[in-house]
This record gives structure tokens, C-alpha cells and sequence, in this order.
């Protein structure tokens, strides 16, 4: 696609090696803690395999993601822009920004210029988090461990109220944009239905109650680790399925 | 044993030193590219997409201030450097200490969660690179086939995440969720799209507003009952 890509799949492979390398660190160092800590092995194993599993079927959006910028930035770039620091709805519509900041509506467009340009953008977009982890989040974490230490019950209602925020302004944006049959979420010029989104909120929503219900009712204790992979899956299915009826 | 304090200054150590070197990586690419393709970026582009990269500063600021209560040191660090926070490491956490039933704020929620979080980061790295083969083969069917479903995923994992979190923070949740409807909807109906990244940081703002007036009253009522 462009000149030298190689390169950049290099350094895409260094990238992906010092992910894989500290995420280990850190995974090995909090098993350490875990057992100081007499945590069970039953409660570190049903972490491990319910998080494995949960990871499974959000990654394959991000696969699409780099097929859908593939034509526009080649392999390598959207590969890194999403196995560090990015994330999906971003990287596509931060694409989109920088592209049509540089006036170019099609990849047939593009040229090394443009891509330098892109990739710049979303790469400096993105910085703020990791700088502000570099220079103050550890003033700011051990300001949160003081109000932990000095009020419990305030620092449980500003988690949950966080929470809950996450929540609520991600469930009101996907209700309304529902409702208004908001076509587009961003860059990757895939069709949206308005009607799909809801159905898709809706199965999911059913299918943990149902869970929830099985679990309690039934006492199926293996289901609790397994209970949002389901559902996630379950949704996309009946998304799929509705798909060609809107 | 190391005490909590402890344990985590040597989480915050090597944090810093893994993101410092994040940043020079990611920061590095782009110059190379420059250098390997004998190009520049766009200085006009760079100054017209300036508003889009300020917003995003912002978003990005407002993030890492209002998860890391949420994710534990290690859990911050990783999720801030691998990405995908809001659809991915951050579902993945809270389902964790769901199902583990982790009392909020305690250090074997933080462990718990940085598991979670490193588990996460390897799956999708090692699942990104196994589908880097087929798709720079046969990027244009898998696209085909698969694209359709992939605005629905964040439905499909809020939906159930949803209920689990309503069942968690029932109080909490309904006054943000009602306002933060309202705003969408008189948004929507204004012909604006506000973004689901701007939802996002709206969301967190309206609800620490109002819980923050109900552990007032809270607090208030309970001074008053000791009072009579």
C-alpha cells in the first residue's frame, strides 16, 4: 500500500509483545498478591476463564474495525491504533475527522501524505489518559485511598454513581439513538438500524434476567461466570436474525 | 506481607515506567512512517481537525479521572494503555467483580480487577493478531459478513451489563439515566447527534450530582434521627 510497510508491522509487533509482556507482568503480580491476600484459587480461576471468555466476541468488532480501515490506512496502522491505547468507535471516526480535515472522501484518495496525516491525528487525539497516568495519577489515587481510608460509605457512592453515569449515558445515547433511527455511529459507513439497536438492547437485557432467574431459581452456580458472554452472543444473534426485517 | 500502600506504590512504578514507554512507542510510529514513506503530515489538516483533537483531550481526561475508582491502580494502567476501555476492559471488570461479588473499594476488588483487565489485554491482542492473517487475505467477505452485526455490540453488552448494574445501584441509577434520556432525546429531536463518547462523561457528571444530594439528605436524615 505504501512504501517500507514493514516498518510499521514491525513496530506493530514490538507494540503487541510489550502489551502482551506487561499485561503478563501485571497478571503474575496480582496472582502473587492474591494468594498473600488468601483470595481462593476457585475465585481466581472463575476471574481468569470469565474474563477470557467475555473478551472473546468484543474483539471481533475490533477485527472488523481494522478491516474497515484497512482500504483507507493500509494493515499495520489500524492494527496498532487498536491493539494500544484506542479504541474502536474512536479510531474510526478519529480516521474520518483526519481524512476529511485533509479533504480526501475516499480511499481511493489517499496518499502517504494523507496517511501521515491521519495517523498523526489520532495518534496525538489520544495522549491525555496516558500522560495523565504518567505525571498524576498516583497523587490522585492516593487521594482516592484517603477518602477510602476517612469515608467508606462516600467513596462507595461516587463508584457507583460512576457506574450508574457509565450506564446511563450509554443506555440513554442507544435508547434515543434507537428511537431516531440514528443511521451511522461513526466512520465505517455500516447501516444502523434504529429498531435492530433496540431489539438488540432488549434480547440482551432478557437474556441476563433470564440468567439471573436460572442462577437464583435453579442454583446453577456455574452460570454466574458465563452469564454476559451468553448475552452477549444471545444479542448479537437475535440481531442478526432481525437484521433483514429492517 | 507489603501493606496495601506499599503494594501499590510498586504497581504505580511500574505503571509509569510501562506508559512512559507506551508513549514513546505510539508516539515514535507515525515519525517513522513519515520517515519510511519520505512524507509530512498535513500541517492545514492537523490545524483543522485541532477542535477534534482538543474534544478529544478532554474526553480522554475526563475518562482517566472517572474510571480509575473503578479499575484499581494496576487495572488503570493496563486498560489506559491497551485501549478499548468503555467496550471492552470495563465490562469485562465489572463483570468480575460481580460475579466474585467484591466489596466495593476493597483490595481484593482492586486484585480481581486487575486480573480481569490483564486477562482482557492478552485475549484481544493474541485474538487481534490470529484474525490479522485471514483479514489481510480475505478482509473484503469477512467484512461483508460480519460488519453488518458490529454496531450492535455495545447493545448487546450494555443491555445485560445494565441489568446487572440497575440490580446493583437501583437508587443510583434512575435519576441520571431519566435526565441523561431527556438531554439524548431533546438532542436527537434538534437534528444534534451528541456522540456516545460525550454521553459517556455527561452520564458520570449527572450522576455524581445526584448522588452526591442524596448522601447529603442521607447524612441529614441520619444526623436528625440521632437528634431526636
Amino acid at each position: 500500500m505504501y512504501k517500507n510497510e514493514w516498518v510499521i508491522y514491525l513496530f506493530g509487533g514490538v507494540i503487541a509483545a510489550l502489551i502482551l509482556l506487561m499485561s503478563a507482568f501485571f497478571l503474575v503480580k496480582a496472582l502473587r498478591r492474591a494468594k498473600e491476600l488468601g483470595i481462593s484459587r476457585a475465585k481466581i480461576v472463575k476471574t481468569v476463564t470469565s474474563s477470557a471468555v467475555f473478551s472473546i466476541v468484543p474483539s471481533v468488532p475490533i477485527i472488523i474495525g481494522i478491516g474497515i480501515m484497512m482500504p483507507w490506512l493500509g494493515l499495520a496502522i489500524p492494527w496498532i491504533r487498536l491493539t494500544v491505547v484506542g479504541a474502536l468507535q474512536y479510531e474510526l471516526m478519529a480516521m474520518q475527522q483526519a481524512t476529511e480535515a485533509a479533504g480526501v472522501t475516499s480511499y481511493g484518495a489517499m496518499t502517504d501524505t494523507v496517511i501521515a496525516t491521519a495517523f498523526t491525528i489520532m495518534t496525538v487525539s489520544i495522549l491525555s489518559g496516558l500522560i495523565f497516568n504518567a505525571v498524576a495519577y498516583k497523587k490522585y489515587q492516593n487521594k482516592l485511598s484517603d477518602l477510602r481510608e476517612k469515608n467508606p460509605k462516600l467513596l462507595n457512592t461516587v463508584t457507583g454513581a460512576l457506574l450508574g453515569g457509565i450506564l446511563s449515558g450509554l443506555a440513554s445515547y442507544i435508547i434515543a439513538g434507537g428511537i431516531f433511527n440514528v443511521k451511522n455511529t461513526g466512520g465505517d459507513n455500516v447501516a444502523v438500524s434504529g429498531a435492530v439497536t433496540l431489539i438488540t438492547l432488549a434480547a440482551s437485557a432478557a437474556i441476563m434476567l433470564l440468567c439471573g432467574i436460572l442462577i437464583k431459581k435453579l442454583k446453577w452456580k456455574w452460570l454466574e461466570s458465563y452469564a454476559l458472554p451468553i448475552t452477549i452472543v444471545g444479542a448479537l444473534f437475535t440481531a442478526y436474525a432481525v437484521i433483514p426485517l429492517f | 506481607m507489603k501493606d496495601r500502600t506499599a503494594f501499590n506504590n510498586e504497581l504505580h512504578k511500574y505503571g509509569r515506567v510501562f506508559t512512559v514507554i507506551a508513549l514513546v512507542l505510539i508516539c515514535t510510529v507515525p515519525v517513522v512512517f513519515c520517515i519510511a514513506t519520505g512524507t509530512a503530515p498535513n500541517g492545514k489538516a492537523m490545524l483543522g481537525a485541532l477542535t477534534f483533537t482538543a474534544g478529544y483531550w478532554a474526553i480522554g481526561l475526563v475518562e482517566v479521572v472517572s474510571y480509575a475508582p473503578l479499575l484499581g491502580a494496576g487495572g488503570q494502567y493496563l486498560a489506559f494503555i491497551t485501549g478499548n476501555i468503555s467496550n471492552l476492559k470495563l465490562p469485562c471488570a465489572v463483570n468480575a467483580q460481580s460475579i466474585n461479588k467484591t466489596e466495593r473499594g476493597s483490595e481484593e476488588e482492586e486484585i480481581i480487577t486487575t486480573i480481569a483487565v490483564a486477562v482482557s489485554s492478552i485475549v484481544t491482542t493474541l485474538i487481534i493478531i490470529v484474525g490479522l492473517l485471514p483479514l489481510g487475505l480475505f478482509s473484503e467477505s469477512i467484512v461483508k459478513v460480519l460488519a453488518p452485526v458490529s454496531p450492535y455490540v455495545i447493545p448487546a453488552i450494555f443491555g445485560g451489563l445494565g441489568v446487572v448494574l440497575i440490580s446493583m445501584y437501583f437508587k443510583l441509577t434512575v435519576a441520571p439515566f431519566a435526565v441523561c434520556l431527556v438531554i439524548c432525546v431533546a438532542a436527537f429531536a434538534l437534528g444534534v447527534d451528541i456522540g456516545q463518547s460525550t454521553m459517556i462523561p455527561i452520564g458520570m457528571a449527572v450522576s455524581i450530582a445526584s448522588a452526591f444530594i442524596m448522601y447529603k439528605r442521607d447524612k441529614k436524615k441520619s444526623l436528625n434521627n440521632k437528634g431526636t
